[in-house]
């Protein structure tokens, strides 16, 4: 619908602060396109229809394509603008025939099919062919040779570059994996499950966390994904659960005879856990459920980098002691199995449950999502037991999924990546494009905070770096940003007819999501530029640092 | 308290000839405001400097007076000869000898035994609760310097009011206030091969965005390019320090050069942040010469250089410096030291009541130590920064900056006139 008018009408449309009135508009036109279950109709004539998931679900199962009041092509980019990183240049068409909802299904029923072009990347990599034993060892040894008095700088040269190439490894799979949702997931949950790769042993953990941990879990179920990060070194030393130990079973002393320093709980993983990873800030806990959280979970820790820095469970400074979480017994005598026991019933919880489900809709439909769209993917984690793939199938068969169509600001991440996928960039092995998500603010792997880097508006536009946006946009189409090669001349014919040009334009790389506005200004300054191939890179760099292409 | 002409030449006034510097901004900072509240005026400025790593307070300002400093540091103390004496019982690292006049003229004043409440000797979160200013709480959104500027918005509106230099916004001025992240003042605004490319691609970019789908989108760009413009008109490159100062190379030089421009640029300039990297010494530290020294030694003349350069309008410049957490008393077995826990803090400008070491020294007998082994915290950081923001920007709304945190003038340090 609103893709699919005339540039001039669209343009109209009320926007921004005005995102709610939108909101109502369009979910009324779609929920009045489509069949609604007997129930939901009188809601139809009022101010914001909210389905009950029951209704909502119905909905789904009734209707193919709960999206018919949009056309195919506006359909398709908006599924590649959520579920992917934007359509990569020509993907808008072959998703408008093959079917948004269909595309994405395809996305969701993967299942490790192949993917020939990420399978080409990952071959390169040489941070992925090493082993976690690799890493460790690697570690430790620069690790000796700084206290032997080898400067860091050099020391660590060799693991700076590994480490560049985990950097540039993000990019580059977002780029160009045809499994685009499990690029979108990993980013997400290694957002959910920060881990800062500037602390200490992270350093060398951090890449298989990234690989064995979060990848592989990316659209399962979420209790398999929680185990399993609460049982990666990495995130036991990250947020120091490998020094938290029982008061009662305090470590023997050193060998030098000096008591050892930690001798008790360290809170910081359990409270992170509570109020970031499951039940949210305000999932009902205390301080007292904080503590007996870090009580079960003591033990949970990781074996020394000399010897790999593998996962370890260690019942020497286990408590095992009763404990109550959240009304729950933990009975007394109890080792390994009562984290898993704690973990379990931590992801089953209706508070997790609908604090995990509101950011995942607050990631794929709106900054603050409507009731309509968490209630109904609450009601397929429920049924699925927490399977993700089951959640984001049922979001996106929402109308407020549909309704909110340029809804969200595009994160530094996904700014870089998305130009890029639209001018069919061919990113180098080089960490560059990395390095220009984090001069636009995002540092990859490097957010100190367990929080993970926000997907909101609010926190990402910053006039300094929205000005470093429309620099990149111009050198990437003009060939001068490093780090990847762009041939314009494959995508778009050069051509003295500034119309045509900026037309084409709009349809290969904005997907017709260009306003009547940003189109004028495009084709006046073209006006200044007789050299064709000049002028289709700056019409491309205006596009892509247009105020349409910084939004998704 | 008034200090007579006479005591201020005869404590700095030529101690401060001798280093080329012009002593009448001290002079003046001395005899400005004779008691009473100034009111508020516009022009006032806050510099913040962070020394991430964990700068080791005990070389930087050392306890020359007390003999666990030397018994403790075989190797790497700063012996009691090459130390500045300040007071008698402290004195700086020999590499801080340009700050020395600016103590004799008494706009400088160190702070010891400062530290956050939360004991963590992790940089991350150490770095990541001073700078929220929320210890042992790290959901909080936003950094406190930018919960000083959302709830003080009577300030004149400029793109220029909080300005970080270095590539990312930190997050101590990140949140919901506008604030500004210059890599290098020279390279702001949109890049382009040349002016001409720069001018067209900037007509057409504020073009699109003047009418941009929403507020926000809009009003960041105009922002950006009004920054951008202004810029342009103080044209940074051409930019030569006055007074004969000379910023030393490098990264932080460099930020502190750029923030005396914008100062000097009228441009609205409220609050300036910088970071000064290299202070985690756990190795070869060295004493009055080596790493430390080599980091101190920069340090010190690029805030004698900024000083020097600002002259008189450091009347209305206070700059203070932070660092995550200090260092273990004793030397670890690789000639360095150690995460501790307290550490030295400076503040510094016209507004200072400075030559005086602040702060309740807790001394360093193993049984004043935190846990048996750190330098005890007797000062909240947050008290410093409190102080600061009342006296010198007259932030009413400290509750709103330091939430959780009970704000009492009573614990203020005087560190500023009030």
């Amino acid at each position: 619908m609103l893709r699919g008018m005339p540039p001039h009408v669209r343009a109209g449309f009320p926007r921004g602060p005005m995102d709610h009135a939108l909101a109502q508009f369009t979910a009324v036109l779609v929920l009045a396109a489509i069949p609604l279950p007997a129930g939901a109709a009188a809601s139809r004539a009022g101010s914001v229809p909210r389905p009950d998931p029951a209704a909502a679900a119905t909905v789904a199962l009734m209707t193919a394509e709960p999206h018919a009041a949009l056309t195919a092509r506006d359909s398709a980019l908006h599924v590649l603008e959520r579920f992917a990183y934007g359509p990569s240049a020509g993907q808008v068409d072959a998703v408008a025939r093959e079917g948004a909802l269909a595309w994405l299904d395809g996305q969701l029923d993967w299942y490790g099919a192949s993917d020939p072009r990420l399978a080409a990347i990952e071959k390169c990599s040489p941070a992925l062919a090493l082993a976690p034993d690799d890493w460790a060892r690697r570690f430790t040894e620069t690790r000796q040779a700084v206290k032997q008095g080898v400067p860091p700088v050099m020391a660590r040269d060799e693991t700076r570059e590994l480490l560049d190439d985990v950097r540039a490894l993000v990019v580059t799979r977002a780029v160009k994996a045809d499994e685009q949702l499990r690029e979108v997931m990993s980013a997400f949950w290694f957002d959910h499950f920060n881990v800062f790769l500037d602390k200490g042993d992270d350093r060398f953990l951090l890449p298989n966390f990234i690989e064995d941990v979060i990848r592989p879990r990316a659209l399962g179920r979420f209790v398999d994904l929680l185990v399993a990060t609460a049982r990666s070194p990495a995130m036991l030393y990250y947020l120091d659960n490998v020094q938290s130990v029982s008061p009662e079973n305090p470590p023997p002393p050193r060998p030098d005879g000096t008591p050892a320093r930690r001798t008790g709980i360290n809170e910081n993983y359990a409270r992170e856990l509570l109020e970031l990873h499951t039940l949210g800030v305000d999932g009902g806990y205390t301080q007292k459920d904080v503590i007996a959280v870090a009580r079960i979970l003591t033990g949970w820790s990781m074996k020394p980098p000399a010897e790999g820095g593998s996962y370890v469970f260690r019942p020497g400074v286990h408590d095992f002691g009763e404990k109550f979480v959240l009304g729950t017994r933990f009975a007394p005598g109890h080792g390994e199995e009562e984290g898993v026991r704690l973990l379990r019933l931590l992801a089953r919880n209706p508070a997790t449950i609908r604090h995990v489900c509101h950011k995942l809709c607050a990631r794929f439909v709106s900054d603050e999502p409507p009731d309509g769209c968490v209630d109904a993917a609450v009601t397929a984690w429920e049924a699925s037991d927490g399977e993700i793939r089951s959640v984001l199938r049922a979001i996106a068969r929402t109308p407020e999924f549909w309704a909110a169509i340029d809804a969200k600001m595009k994160t530094p991440l996904e700014f870089v990546v998305s130009a890029a996928r639209a001018v069919d960039a061919q990113p180098d092995t080089s960490a560059r494009l990395a390095d220009a998500v984090a001069q636009l603010g995002e540092p990859i792997y490097r957010q100190p905070s367990p929080a993970g880097y926000p997907d909101r508006q609010r926190d990402w536009a910053n006039s300094g770096t929205l000005l470093a946006r429309m620099s990149f946009a111009v050198a990437l189409a003009a060939g001068r940003q490093q780090g990847a090669d762009v041939d314009l001349g494959a995508l778009l014919p050069a051509t003295g007819n500034r119309d045509s040009l900026v037309d084409a334009v709009n349809e290969r790389i904005l997907g017709g999501a260009m306003t009547e506005h940003t189109r004028s200004v495009i084709v006046s300054e073209l006006g200044s530029e007789p050299d064709p191939a000049r002028a289709r890179a700056l019409a491309v760099g205006l596009a892509l640092g247009s105020p349409e292409f910084q939004r998704r | 308290m008034k200090i007579s002409r006479r005591a201020f030449l005869r404590a700095g006034g030529l101690a401060m000839m001798s280093y080329g510097m012009d002593p009448l901004f001290l002079a003046r900072a001395v005899y400005a405001q004779p008691g009473g509240t100034p009111a508020a005026k516009p022009g006032r400025v806050l510099v913040c400097l962070f020394q991430r790593g964990a700068v080791d307070g005990l070389s930087m300002v050392v306890p020359h007076g007390d003999a666990h400093y030397y018994k403790e540091r075989p190797n790497i103390a700063i012996p009691e000869a090459s130390v500045i004496d300040l007071d008698g019982r402290f004195g700086f690292h020999p590499a801080l000898a340009p700050l020395k006049p600016l103590w004799d003229a008494r706009v400088l004043a160190p702070i010891h035994a400062i530290g956050s409440p939360d004991p963590t000797r992790s940089h991350f979160d150490a770095q990541d609760y001073m700078e929220s200013g929320t210890p042992g709480v790290k959901a909080t959104p936003d950094g406190w310097l930018n919960r000083y500027c959302q709830h003080q918005r009577e300030h004149d509106e400029t793109p220029f009011r909080a300005v970080s230099f270095g590539p990312e916004l930190p997050r101590i001025l990140s949140g919901s206030a506008p604030s500004l992240g210059i890599d290098n003042l020279r390279a702001f605004g949109l890049r382009a091969p040349n002016a001409t490319t720069r001018d067209r691609l900037t007509r057409a970019f504020e073009a699109m965005y003047s009418v941009a789908p929403t507020g926000i989108l809009a009003s960041s760009a105009q922002e950006g390019f009004e920054a951008a413009k202004m810029l342009q008109k103080i044209a940074p490159d051409r930019y030569q320090p006055e007074h004969g100062a000379s910023y030393p190379n490098g990264r932080f030089g460099q930020s502190l050069q750029q923030i005396a421009q914008l100062i000097k640029a009228d441009v609205g300039l409220e609050i300036a942040f910088a970071d000064v990297v290299g202070w985690d010494t756990h190795v070869n530290q060295g004493a009055e010469q080596g790493q430390l020294a080599t980091r101190l030694g920069e340090f010190a003349q690029a805030l004698a250089a900024f000083a020097q350069d600002l002259g008189d309008r450091m009347n209305n410049v206070v700059l203070v410096t932070c660092s995550e957490f200090g260092r273990t008393i004793a030397e670890n077995g690789s000639t360095g030291t150690d995460h501790g826990r307290a550490t030295a803090m400076m503040v510094m400008g016209g507004p200072v009541r400075g030559g005086r070491v602040l702060g309740p020294w807790p001394g360093l007998e193993p049984e004043a130590r935190f846990e048996g082994r750190d330098l005890a915290v007797t000062t909240d950081f947050r008290d410093l920064f409190s102080e600061v923001l009342a006296r010198h920007l007259h932030s009413g709304s400290l509750d709103a900056v330091f939430p959780g945190h009970e704000v009492a003038p009573k614990r203020y340090l005087g560190a500023l006139r009030a």
